[in-house]
């Protein structure tokens, strides 16, 4: 009963981590290089929420468009400082730049908002679905489901149909990723590739947001320096998943996040080694397969 | 300018060395008896070369064997650990214990090189951080060892001749001393056929082993060098600053010795040192600025990338530097299709 909680606990926040790598994976695939800035986006989307909450009231939905819009706008800010003028250089100088870039975020982002923790409105007062109920001895054991954990699993189900979507099916979605497969074949065809380059980093950038928002929720408070963390485990699920991989990132997300909680569960005062099994499982993987887990070669997107 | 100091040094060098050496033994020395007179200044002195240990170490991993480590906080925390544990806890001398944080922290860049040799660049960046993140989350949770979130305290002090020492004029000697010693034997090391085959290794990995260089004995064997003189460095800092805990240590270090090893200029001797010095000045002198001055150093990572993508020292023709058009353009097109490769 417990392990299937725990294994319920680490599928929801497992969701988050894939809706991250999700985002994360479509900048991936569409510009080409590795970001460190998606940490802050992610803490940025969460604290646009934040004062969503405070300004208009508790409005759910509204707060999750508010948080996409305002990645999306930091997202066109990374990409006119980090990306633009190094798409054809060495890689590691756009790397040093987003890490340059997310310094100066999260610094910025101390100054502004404090650095002390906030608490995001609770929803749903943690009312619950209980699938399972057993009496042991007298203790009753249950597998439930708090409804905001059915709200983030919802969400991410919808925002990652929606997406593999406008992705199969719009002229748009095409573009980018035929921009993905190959920059210069793109532009041979008439693609415009700086346009379609800056669109799929917004689009992931703003799903790191909503990402963030959840995350917030999640755990009912944000702090600036939240993004360091989230940010690795974004980039550590996609390279799970096999770089630029979309639904291997997702697969890669959901399988960090019951990691996690499978370590928690089984290994006593786990709870403070919680990254340290992500991290560990990040490693095995990539000793074992170097590529990912579900790479594929010469698909990406 | 840059190129005409490079000219001037490639002429002289001897005596540019000797005039260094004698300048670096008592000008701060006296500018801190006469101009100064704070122990402030000698302070800042002595934090610029652990960093310009940290600075040379990554450097011999990240520019001259060209793998991609962006977790070098890692090393940096096992060796000052370590350091700072045998002397607290089995009383270890100072002395003893440089040399055998050095070995341990190798050691320990070993096992993270062995799984990871068949990876490079992107794959193996993250599981360099990746690393980094597991040992401090290991060092703030083993309370037992490490004093978990408390950190460790009361490090012995450095015995000198018997004299007990912590005062940053005699430590400034003392971190002078392994800081030449660390870039003197970086110099010969990358003169020799080691070093040669690291950079063989960076420019065309497959180039150098059809010429029959071992390319996982020599990748191994860097990252246990860039480590050992991490670890050496560590377990210098730790009886200066008495005192560590496992936030000195967390990824945005690891970022802050990459960004002066690149500001500097990688793949060269003298770029660590230079970005080492310039990183700390910069950060000491908008201190006024408070809660600003990581702002405004942010933005000067961002603007000498802009602007001199190579570093201050690094050469305009480098194969790492952006500088020349048609290195460039074949270094991208190598990589095109390949994923990441740093």
């Amino acid at each position: 009963m417990y392990i299937i909680q725990q294994l319920m606990n680490g599928i929801c926040q497992g969701s988050i981590y894939a809706l991250m790598a999700i985002g994360y994976a479509l900048i991936f695939g569409v510009v080409g290089l590795v970001t460190f800035t998606y940490g802050e986006v992610i803490m940025l989307g969460s604290f646009s929420a934040f004062y969503y909450f405070i300004i208009f009231g508790d409005n759910l939905l509204f707060a999750l468009i508010c948080g996409f819009i305002s990645a999306a706008v930091v997202g066109i800010l990374v990409h006119k400082v980090c990306y633009e003028r190094f798409l054809n250089a060495p890689r590691y100088i756009s790397l040093i730049c987003t890490i340059g870039m997310s310094m100066f975020l999260k610094n910025l982002a101390i100054i502004v908002f404090g650095s002390t923790m906030k608490g995001l409105p609770r929803f749903f007062e943690d009312k619950n679905i209980v699938f399972m109920e057993k009496v042991v001895n007298g203790n009753i054991t249950r597998v439930s489901m708090t409804y905001l954990q059915l709200m983030v699993l919802c969400t991410v189900v919808v925002l990652a149909i929606s997406l593999s979507l406008f992705l199969n099916k719009t002229k748009m979605g095409m573009r980018l990723r035929a921009v993905s497969q190959d920059r210069k074949a793109a532009a041979l065809v008439g693609i415009n590739v700086k346009r379609t380059t800056l669109l799929g980093n917004c689009i992931g950038c703003g799903l790191g947001g909503v990402a963030g928002i959840l995350l917030g929720l999640y755990y009912n408070s944000v702090i600036p320096t939240m993004g360091g963390v989230a940010g690795l485990k974004a980039f550590s699920s996609v390279v799970i998943g096999g770089l630029s991989n979309i639904t291997g990132a997702a697969l890669g997300g959901l399988s960090i996040g019951i990691i996690e909680n499978m370590g928690i569960a089984f290994i006593p005062n786990g709870s403070g080694y919680r990254d340290v099994f992500a991290f560990a499982f990040l490693v095995i993987v990539l000793s074992i397969m170097p590529e990912g887990l579900f790479a594929k070669r010469g698909n990406k997107v | 300018m840059i190129d005409k100091i490079k000219n001037f040094y490639n002429e002289h060098h001897i005596l540019v060395l000797r005039i260094g050496i004698a300048l670096l033994l008592f000008v701060p020395p006296l500018v801190k008896a006469t101009v100064v007179k704070s122990n402030y200044f000698m302070d800042i002195i002595v934090r610029i070369l652990f960093y310009i240990i940290f600075a040379s170490s990554l450097n011999v991993i990240n520019g001259y064997s060209g793998q991609f480590n962006i977790g070098h906080a890692g090393f940096m925390l096992i060796g000052s650990y370590t350091g700072a544990l045998l002397s607290t806890k089995l009383g270890l001398s100072f002395w003893l214990c440089l040399p055998i944080a050095g070995i341990f922290t190798a050691f320990m860049g070993l096992l993270v090189a062995l799984p990871t040799l068949k990876l490079k660049g992107i794959y193996l960046a993250i599981v360099t951080m990746g690393f980094s993140e597991i040992i401090r989350l290991i060092t703030l949770n083993w309370t037992g060892l490490t004093g978990g979130p408390l950190g460790v305290k009361n490090i012995p002090q450095v015995q000198l001749f018997g004299l007990k020492t912590s005062s940053p004029m005699v430590y400034y000697y003392i971190a002078l001393v392994v800081a030449v010693l660390c870039l003197y034997c970086t110099y010969k090391v990358i003169n020799s056929r080691i070093g040669r085959a690291w950079m063989s290794i960076r420019e065309d990995s497959s180039a150098a082993q059809s010429l029959g260089v071992e390319i996982r004995k020599y990748k191994a064997l860097n990252f246990m060098y860039g480590a050992f003189w991490a670890g050496v460095g560590g377990a210098l800092m730790a009886p200066y600053y008495r005192f560590l805990s496992s936030d000195m240590f967390v990824t945005d270090e690891g970022f802050n010795v990459l960004a002066m090893v690149i500001l500097g200029g990688q793949g060269t001797l003298a770029g660590p040192v230079v970005g080492a010095v310039m990183v700390n000045t910069i950060t000491e002198v908008f201190r006024f600025a408070s809660e600003y001055r990581l702002v405004v150093y942010a933005i000067l990572i961002i603007i000498m990338m802009w602007c001199r993508p190579q570093g201050l020292v690094g050469a305009s023709n480098s194969i790492l530097a952006g500088g020349q058009k048609k290195k460039t353009k074949k270094h991208t097109k190598e990589n095109d299709g390949k994923g990441m490769v740093v």
